[in-house]
């Protein structure tokens, strides 16, 4: 067909009409689409062949826009264009399988007195494909983003397990850490009487079962006393408090510790049918505290203090809290503690030891 | 060296023409734009990126029950199966990605060919 006639053009208006034509001719092989529409009737005067391409002619109604330009508002552009000069839309149209994406700008164009809408129609549909792909993308990102932050967390979770939020940090910034010496810092060591028998005669699933739960109960409790469990090695539990930082009333609150992990098992038992009866051992003393091992690390403690806590621990009767006579000099003014005479202990010579009783205001 | 193939041919800064390309490939392959004429264009460039990101080891998960789930019903033969594994292979070499690269990606592609291609009833 013949992009320049102008079918339905009445008469004296052929002035206008070749204006028209000579302005589109020109514009003929372009690839933005230009269209000349008459918005009295929605016919359309002029085309250029890109615009015939996106919005192909209806044969049986050659002149009318409206059905050719399905998917616009049409009233809308009219309305738009009464109170101003331009209106700019998008609009999308399918040829096949294929989708393009026309950005179109009507203007109003006066010719020989008659107001016209010309239409520039720009493909914008590689721009749209870039937007699409860039969402698309952008929504696989932030996906991973945010599994990486949860696997980040679960690993640091794990390793918070292992060893102190404060050395996790300097591993986490500088790769690596270094052994430090604590003068004073306080270890608590508790085993459990009897468990080779236990766990020899009872279900060993059951006992393993257990001593989880408590062990899992002592976290909670050393947690909430500002303490830091160190690890766990069969049945014995080792605690610490002032390191890896002193924070004042460590040794007051690992005594605290003690005494609720007592009275948490003492509670346990006159509900359970196995009967859990720890000896506990508090030393005061120097602890290096250090990352050991490279593939497989662990936060570990060393010094006097912990094999003293050990010593005590074994010295102590089945539920009670032996302490040391540094521990006692720090604990005594908060607890009630019983002074129970000058022992042997292994390694360390003839020692002032003391029991724990209870906590000053409230005796058990 | 990088890690995978998305890396190496420049990440999605390249794929992105990757993409494109392939998207009119495909849809200008006479044997397979009948596919896409009822196909929403968002949805298409969603799944062509993520397909293509996937198949290059690229950031995007692809499960392949989803791949079997998307072309289920439709009908598609193993001669237009492998032509769009091969218009994906074209694209990827006109694209400068390297032949072994490719060639890894057209493999991987083909591999799924049980996922795509109707059964014979």
């Amino acid at each position: 067909m013949n992009h320049l006639s102008s079918p339905g053009l009445p008469d004296g208006r052929t002035e206008v009409a070749s204006e028209v034509q000579s302005v589109l001719g020109l514009a003929q092989g372009l690839a933005t689409g230009l269209a000349l529409i008459d918005p009295a009737d929605w016919t359309v005067k002029a085309e250029n062949a890109a615009f015939t391409r996106w919005f192909p002619v209806d044969l049986a109604r050659p002149g009318a826009i409206t059905e050719r330009l399905r998917g616009v508002d049409l009233d809308r552009v009219r309305e738009r264009l009464a109170s101003a000069p331009s209106f700019a839309f998008e609009t999308e149209v399918r040829r096949g399988a294929r989708s393009a994406f026309l950005s179109i700008l009507v203007r109003n164009v006066e010719f020989g007195g008659q107001t016209l809408m010309l239409a520039e129609c720009q493909d914008v549909t590689k721009l749209r494909q870039s937007e699409q792909m860039m969402d698309s993308y952008s929504r696989m990102m932030e996906k991973n983003a945010r599994e990486l932050q949860k696997q980040k967390e679960r690993v640091e979770k794990l390793l918070l397990n292992i060893m102190p939020r404060s050395v996790y940090e300097e591993l986490k910034d500088f790769g690596t850490t270094t052994p430090r010496r604590f003068d004073s810092a306080s270890v608590l060591m508790l085993d459990f009487v009897g468990f080779s028998e236990m766990a020899v005669q009872a279900d060993p699933g059951t006992v393993v079962a257990e001593l989880n739960d408590i062990f899992t109960s002592f976290d909670r409790i050393v947690e909430t006393f500002g303490c830091e469990r160190i690890k766990t090695i069969g049945d014995a539990y080792v605690a610490v408090a002032g390191l890896p930082e002193p924070e004042g009333e460590d040794t007051v609150n690992l005594a605290r510790a003690a005494l609720r992990m007592r009275r948490y098992l003492e509670r346990r038992n006159s509900a359970h049918q196995t009967a859990w009866v720890a000896r506990i051992g508090i030393a005061t003393g120097t602890v290096i505290g250090s990352l050991v091992g490279i593939q497989k690390y662990v936060y570990d403690i060393f010094g006097p203090a912990v094999n003293l806590a050990a010593r005590l621990e074994h010295h102590s009767q089945p539920a009670e809290i032996t302490i040391c006579a540094d521990t006692n000099d720090l604990v005594r003014d908060e607890f009630v503690t019983r002074d129970i005479g000058v022992h042997d202990i292994k390694g360390f010579g003839r020692r002032q030891i003391h029991t724990l009783v209870g906590e000053l205001q409230r005796t058990w | 060296m990088s890690h995978t193939i998305f890396e190496r041919a420049g990440g999605f800064a390249s794929v992105r023409r990757i993409v494109s390309a392939f998207y009119d490939r495909v849809l200008e392959s006479e044997m397979l734009q009948g596919y896409f004429v009822n196909t929403d264009f968002a949805t298409l460039i969603d799944h062509q990126t993520k397909f293509i990101a996937s198949m290059m080891g690229g950031p995007a998960s692809f499960p392949d029950e989803v791949i079997r789930r998307a072309h289920l019903g439709l009908g598609i033969t193993p001669r237009e199966f492998r032509e769009m594994a091969d218009i994906l292979k074209d694209t990827l070499l006109d694209h400068g990605v390297v032949p072994s690269d490719a060639e890894q990606v057209h493999a991987e592609v083909l591999k799924r060919e049980p996922l795509v291609v109707a059964r014979a009833a």
